[in-house]
């Protein structure tokens, strides 16, 4: 049985962010990026997956140089080799050509059952590029899942999603798609000795030259920031501005007890009449 | 301009949910400014007398697309069969509210049409080339992105849910019965579904929140923030502190790794005010903080705040707001 996880790199989530020269995007210099949290669950339940049927796992990252990083820090947790389609502009690229890339990739390998992807990444709460793969290699997707059975006798899995006031449970043919969810698991750390490893672990570059982008309806103007569908015209970073109006005790920073009624009162007060908002 | 479609949005015993008519309204302000028809588009099994209601809204129209094969709720039908349709018509503009169905399917209408799509809008406009024009979140919350379509059909895409005020006009619209072939879904199956009945509104579409934080200290505690919540019909919400205490579970999350809310009342407690809270809540109205700690961050990120002991300032504020009619 073999798995691809599909993994992403996003700035750290302490970063702060700021507007590029060009206002289009993101000033990525002295950014740090880590592996975006929820594809941890994705890595993490392929290699538990791995050590109860002795899957394959193939980590499948798209993205700069400094992208090798995540894919090194996917196959320290466990996963046995990987894949690097390269280009620096892939940065940025939207979705849709994301997706057709990896489809692209993941029907050239031929044998793949499942592949599992995190539920969104978080820079963009999209979670759009997996359920595109699943509909570019028209294969059934369950997605958010908070539990992840696998068959492989039968070749299904069982999957349990959240959907809007509940769980549904799926059960997939493979192959299949599954997008994960916080809850699925807890992802153990890259230890030392599994940097070390992965370090010597197989990994394929794909530069962008070797894909025949025009079979898949791409150009290269399709990847990048410009994108084929929309552009980013402005990034605006707002600035905290609110009122600050705190109320604060009359002998210390704190309301004491005995002052606790009247606060209430006049922070109720101020909600109904300054704000109009209860 | 032919055609801006609006997706309609049931919930699980058929009625429509508010942020349809959100989007009704925010796809009457594309109308104004580039004559356009109004369609309202309805997937499912069998639609009943909808329409009434919907050209209330502003549909001009309504498209049922029904089938038994759309009896459940299945990403490859809907799309093949919402695809089906556009074929037919050729839409420009597809517009839903950012709920998890609709997550769930439009990216494979956008694969299969070759539209593009783009979720979780705060706004819409018409740009300058006539084309679909948004703003969003990204980064986050931490920035906000305006963004234009290139010159393609279906331009997707859906709405965060109190982004726009539903306005109720007069109005009836047309209906159009569609019934699309749906290929059969051999691969799935749905072998169970769970709803668990909520006594509070969802935190993405309710109009006000109260969060706890690891100040709430105990899963006991969480009956004030409950209290509270209940008082002004408001949903409830956690900080990840508190979720990974194990004091309520996850789905109660606010942040960059919870759910990401924009209510007009946003009340924390007891939670500090880190950066990836603040990114889940941070486009929230009025922020209001009550914390023990005159240097937490959130006062410096709130717009009233109360500095004192929640175990002292809840139980107070709840019959205050209880008072309020
Ligand atoms: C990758 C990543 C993702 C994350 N995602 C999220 C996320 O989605 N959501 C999220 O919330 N966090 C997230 N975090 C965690 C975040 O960094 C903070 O640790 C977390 O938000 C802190 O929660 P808190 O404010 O409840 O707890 P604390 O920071 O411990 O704050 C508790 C506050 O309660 C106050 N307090 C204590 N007792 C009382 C009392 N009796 N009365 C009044 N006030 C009192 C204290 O003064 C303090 O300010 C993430 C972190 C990482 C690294
Ligand atoms: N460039 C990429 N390379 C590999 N996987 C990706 C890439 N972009 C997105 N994904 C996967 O798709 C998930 C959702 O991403 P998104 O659709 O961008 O929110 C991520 O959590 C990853 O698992």
């Amino acid at each position: 049985m073999k798995i691809v996880v599909i993994v992403r790199q996003t700035p750290d989530t302490e970063a702060k962010i700021t507007a590029n020269s060009s206002g289009n995007g993101i000033d990525e210099n002295e950014l740090k990026w880590i592996l975006n949290p929820f594809d941890e669950f994705a890595v993490e339940e392929a290699v538990k997956i791995k050590e109860e049927t002795g899957a394959e796992v193939v980590v499948l990252g798209i993205g700069p140089d400094r992208t090798l990083e995540t894919i090194r820090t996917a196959m320290a947790m466990g996963g046995d080799s990987a894949i690097h389609i390269k280009d620096e502009s892939f940065g940025s690229t939207d979705s849709y050509a994301t997706a057709k890339l990896i489809a692209y990739k993941i029907k050239a390998m031929g044998d793949v059952d499942l592949i599992l992807a995190g539920k969104k990444w978080i820079d963009e709460e999209s979670g759009q590029v997996p359920i595109q793969v699943a509909a570019e290699l028209d294969i059934p997707q369950a997605t958010i899942a908070t539990k992840v059975d696998v068959n492989e006798a039968a070749k299904t899995v069982k999957v349990q999603s959240e959907i809007e006031g509940g769980q549904r449970i799926l059960e997939l043919n493979f192959p299949a798609l599954v997008t994960c969810e916080r809850g699925l698991n807890e992802p153990r750390y890259a230890s030392l000795p599994g940097i070390m490893k992965a370090k010597k672990k197989p990994l394929e570059e794909v530069t962008l030259d070797s894909i025949g982008l025009e079979e898949l309806g791409l150009t290269k103007e399709n990847l990048g920031i410009g994108g084929s569908r929309y552009s980013v015209d402005n990034i605006d970073i707002p600035v905290i501005n609110r009122s600050l109006n705190v109320l604060k005790g009359g002998s210390s920073d704190m309301v004491e007890a005995s002052e606790v009624q009247a606060a209430a009162e006049n922070l109720t007060k101020l909600l109904r009449e300054e704000a109009k908002i209860i | 301009m032919s055609e801006i479609w609006v997706l309609v949005d049931t919930t699980a015993d058929g009625k429509i949910r508010n942020v349809t008519f959100e989007v009704l309204t925010a796809a009457a302000k594309l109308k104004e400014k580039n004559s356009a028809t109004v369609a309202a588009v309805y997937l499912g099994e069998s639609a009943g007398s909808i329409e009434a209601e919907l050209g209330k809204y502003g549909a001009d129209k309504v498209y049922k697309i029904e089938s038994p094969a759309l009896k459940d709720f299945n990403p490859s039908a809907y799309a093949s069969a919402l695809s089906e349709v556009i074929k037919k018509y050729n839409p420009d503009i597809i517009l839903g509210g950012n709920t998890m169905q609709n997550q769930d399917f439009l990216p494979r209408v956008s694969a299969k049409t070759s539209g593009g799509l783009v979720l979780d809008a705060v706004d819409v406009d018409i740009s300058a080339s006539s084309t679909l024009a948004i703003k969003r979140y990204r980064y986050s919350g931490k920035s906000i992105s305006g963004m234009t379509f290139h010159d393609i059909k279906p331009m997707m895409a859906t709405i965060r849910p109190n982004a726009f005020k539903a306005i109720e006009k007069s109005g009836a619209a047309e209906v159009v019965s569609e019934s699309p072939e749906v290929p059969s879904q051999e691969n799935v199956k749905i072998l169970e579904t769970k709803l668990v009945p909520k006594d509070r509104p969802e935190l993405t579409e309710a109009d006000k929140i109260v969060s706890g934080g690891r100040g709430v200290a105990s899963t006991e505690n969480f009956k004030l923030i409950f209290d509270i919540a209940d008082s002004i019909g408001a949903g409830a919400g956690a900080s990840r502190a508190a979720v990974d205490s194990g004091y309520v579970p996850y789905e109660m999350q606010v942040g960059q790794t919870g759910k990401v809310v924009a209510p007009n009342l946003y009340i924390a407690v007891g939670i500090s005010g880190s950066v990836q809270h603040y990114a889940g809540m941070g486009s929230s109205k009025v922020i209001v903080a009550i914390n023990k700690d005159p240097d937490a961050p959130i006062f410096q990120k709130c717009d009233y705040g109360i500095c004192g002991d929640l175990f002292e300032v809840l139980p107070a504020l709840t019959e205050e707001f209880k008072k309020l009619t």
